[in-house]
């Protein structure tokens, strides 16, 4: 009886519910892991020593205790090994200590067996019956610091203001903005797995070991994933995750935003089916080295010849084009002229676009970036000349406007 | 200080522009995967973009912040890298159609320049007094060096893994594979392995850039990992404490009490204050002083991942590209969605705050 009240009451960490076999173990567990500064890594005694160190040191609030479980992370109590954690958390930890065994949990001796491999189960059992908890604390945690201070981000803002708004003006379509909303909150609910993997194979280092390459999971490369990029006939997404290294967070209180594969994200998703389709297309498998030959040359030529013979008529496209650009941008003209550069600006122009014939606005500002399905792709793009002819160097330096000073 | 609303943040979420910064006119119809500026030697500034769309576009910045779209070329597929020659003259264009071609602006002329066995992930133009190529890193696991004129490689190196992010810096170059690997070369004379080390992070390698001393010569790199993390590492570092992480592209955890960890999609170094910005999957970008070890600015979060960034040649403006990063899989990947490319007047958010 009396051994068994001590075992029950081995010391734990309120903010992640671990157990320790004593308290001064507890302790440095403490500092490491919840009481560090994660900027100078300066370890202090309490939260609330924490909060006051980076906001006095750091000029960085701190809202929460640092690896902490979600209800836990209350930075305002003072809690130093087991001194300081509320009663009603004393309790419901014994409580739970009691129900999270896996037998009867009233006869005495059974706990006895159980009781000889305490970490992982203690650390299994906890972390389940804490997460249901834990939305309901939300209303309890400080208020946050996020972003950046006011003055400062307004402050910008205002500067940006009288010539900022000009790409307000311009008739490009908008996201409804409810649409954003999706992203953030259609999420899976936090997984439980990370908490229990993660904890138990660092459960011997009581330090944090922010530096230390542990996490086994991330170390050893991966089967060679690009041979499912190139074999495009299967692409099965389950057999792959079972062989490839997969990416999990080290605390429970947190989640990387990133799929479970420990493979980049653009070699996921170029195995999507949209960007499958399009990679094996015609060059690729013959010779892949004969430098503007083969299909690549007959693409060229078809380009070069088309942008020869099309000069002048892709002149006439530009012009239009950028002609009513310029008719979309009508406010844009006073800065430059009052700017005082007419010079730079206008000069650059005038080779491009004489007399700026104002063709029909509507039809070429858009499409300028897609051409039409049958031409060839050097059709559209710039004839030789209007980019780097010489009379955009001819026309003098170009002025720096204050904008981008 | 204590009240400020924790709401800030996620109003700002279905703003589509949140820093009112200017807008890019007909940007790609899917994600944006590479931004560069023109190099110093062209006075106007262009901008080019690649997409997943499969092309790659080019614009004329002008001063007034306004773009002009000047052109367009297309790939075999999702174009994965885009780089400038030093002369301004071409575009080097490298993705999953496994090649790399390079675009002759003069002439509106594309010609393939090099060939991997699996998508190339990176491509590199390296300038040095004897010798000029292009750098491709690729996920079959090699690292090639191409003269652009000849079909094979002058060089091609065994990667241990498939390259990742990769940074160059002449006499530097840096590469960041799966497996979290990294490899450092010296360009000098001919490119050759210089010094593999130990990845300061646990995490999957994202992204790369390479960081210069006082003197303007290449010293270090700064490394982003898919756990919201960076890694500031001088190649011979004076002390150890030279080393260190930061954390960043981690929410605070207002909705739920959980804290969601992004991935550092992009680092680009201010080519004047030496100053970083960082880009994450959280759709915010940040402005970062390695030698003060403070934060300079916080954006507001856009309605989407920011996939890439750039700042051009004289440091004057920063361009971010709004798209999604498949961070969330193909689930949340939603084409209905508009891809933006912002360009914001950086120079003077980007200085260092102490001025001794």
């Amino acid at each position: 009886m009396g051994r068994k009240k001590k075992k029950q009451s081995k010391p734990w960490c309120w903010y992640c519910n671990r157990e320790f076999e004593d308290e001064k173990i507890l302790i440095q567990h403490q500092k490491a892991k919840h009481f560090k500064c994660h900027i100078c890594h300066k370890k202090l005694y309490t939260g609330p020593g924490l909060s006051i160190h980076c906001m006095q040191v750091h000029k960085e609030a701190i809202d929460k205790v640092p690896n902490s479980l979600p209800n836990r992370s209350n930075i305002e109590i003072e809690i130093y090994g087991m001194e300081g954690i509320p009663q009603a958390d004393l309790k419901e930890h014994e409580r739970q200590k009691a129900g999270s065994r896996p037998s009867g949990s009233d006869d005495e001796e059974d706990d006895e067996p159980a009781a000889k491999k305490p970490k992982p189960e203690g650390l299994l059992g906890t972390a389940p019956g804490v997460m249901p908890g834990m939305p309901m604390m939300q209303g309890m945690m400080p208020p946050h610091m996020q972003g950046m201070p006011p003055g400062m981000q307004m402050g910008h803002m205002m500067a940006m203001g009288p010539m900022g708004p000009h790409f307000m003006h311009h008739g490009m379509p908008m996201m409804p903005p409810h649409m954003a909303m999706m992203q953030q909150q259609g999420g899976p609910p936090k997984p439980l797995f990370p908490s229990a993997v993660p904890s138990s194979s660092p459960s011997s280092a009581v330090v944090g070991a922010d530096f230390k390459p542990i996490t086994s999971g991330a170390t050893i490369s991966a089967p060679p994933t690009t041979n499912n990029l190139s074999a495009s006939s299967s692409t099965s997404s389950a057999p792959d995750t079972s062989k490839v290294n997969t990416i999990t967070t080290t605390s429970a209180a947190s989640k990387i935003i990133h799929p479970a594969e420990d493979i980049s994200l653009e070699e996921i998703r170029a195995r999507h089916h949209k960007y499958k389709k399009s990679i094996p297309t015609k060059v690729e498998r013959e010779s892949p080295h004969t430098q503007s030959t083969s299909s690549v040359a007959s693409d060229l030529a078809m380009a070069v010849s088309a942008a020869h013979q099309a000069a002048v008529r892709q002149q006439d496209i530009i012009h239009q084009a950028q002609a009513a650009m310029m008719q979309r941008f009508p406010p844009m003209r006073p800065p430059i002229s009052i700017a005082g550069t007419p010079v730079s600006s206008m000069s650059l122009v005038a080779p491009m676009r004489p007399m700026a014939i104002p063709g029909p606005p509507t039809l070429l500002g858009g499409p300028i970036m897609r051409p039409p399905m049958g031409m060839p792709p050097g059709m559209i793009g710039m004839p030789p000349g209007v980019l780097y002819g010489p009379p955009m160097f001819g026309t003098g330096p170009v002025i720096m406007q204050p904008r981008f000073r | 200080m204590f009240n400020q609303s924790p709401f800030g943040q996620t109003a700002a979420q279905s703003v589509p522009n949140p820093m009112k910064d200017y807008e890019v006119t007909s940007p790609p119809d899917d994600s944006i995967s590479c931004l560069s500026f023109s190099p110093a030697t062209i006075p106007q500034n262009f901008l080019i973009a690649g997409s997943w769309d499969n092309h790659v576009r080019c614009w004329e910045v002008e001063q007034t912040g306004r773009t002009i779209p000047k052109s367009m070329q297309t790939c075999g597929g999702p174009v994965l890298d885009v780089c400038w020659s030093d002369d301004g003259t071409k575009v080097f264009m490298a993705g999953c159609d496994k090649q790399a071609k390079a675009w002759d602006l003069g002439s509106n002329q594309v010609v393939q320049v090099a060939a991997h066995d699996a998508p190339i992930k990176t491509c590199h133009w390296i300038k040095a007094p004897n010798y000029s190529c292009l750098m491709t890193g690729s996920w079959d696991k090699t690292l090639k060096f191409w003269d652009t004129r000849s079909p094979n490689p002058i060089l091609s190196l065994n990667l241990p893994d498939r390259c990742y992010c990769a940074d160059v810096d002449y006499p530097m170059a840096v590469v960041g594979t799966a497996g979290r690997q990294i490899i450092i070369y010296q360009l000098e004379g001919k490119p050759e392995e210089y010094k593999r080390t130990e990845s300061p992070l646990k995490y999957q390698h994202r992204c790369v850039a390479i960081f210069k001393d006082k003197k303007k010569v290449p010293t270090g790199y700064a490394l982003g990992s898919v756990e919201g993390r960076v890694a500031i590492q001088y190649v011979n570092p004076t002390s150890p404490k030279d080393n260190f992480t930061f954390k960043c592209h981690r929410s605070t955890g207002a909705l739920n009490g959980f804290q969601d960890i992004y991935a550092v999609n992009d680092i680009a170094f201010h080519s004047v204050h030496g100053t970083l910005a960082t880009v994450g999957s959280d759709g915010t970008f940040s402005f970062w002083d390695k030698d003060a070890r403070t934060k300079l600015k916080p954006s507001e979060a856009m309605e989407q991942p920011i996939t890439r960034c750039a700042f051009n040649n004289s440091g004057q403006i920063f361009a971010y590209a709004v798209s999604y990063d498949w961070s969330k899989g193909h689930e949340f990947y939603n084409t209905s969605k508009k891809n933006y490319i912002f360009l914001r007047s950086c120079y003077d958010e980007l200085k260092p705050r102490s001025s001794p």
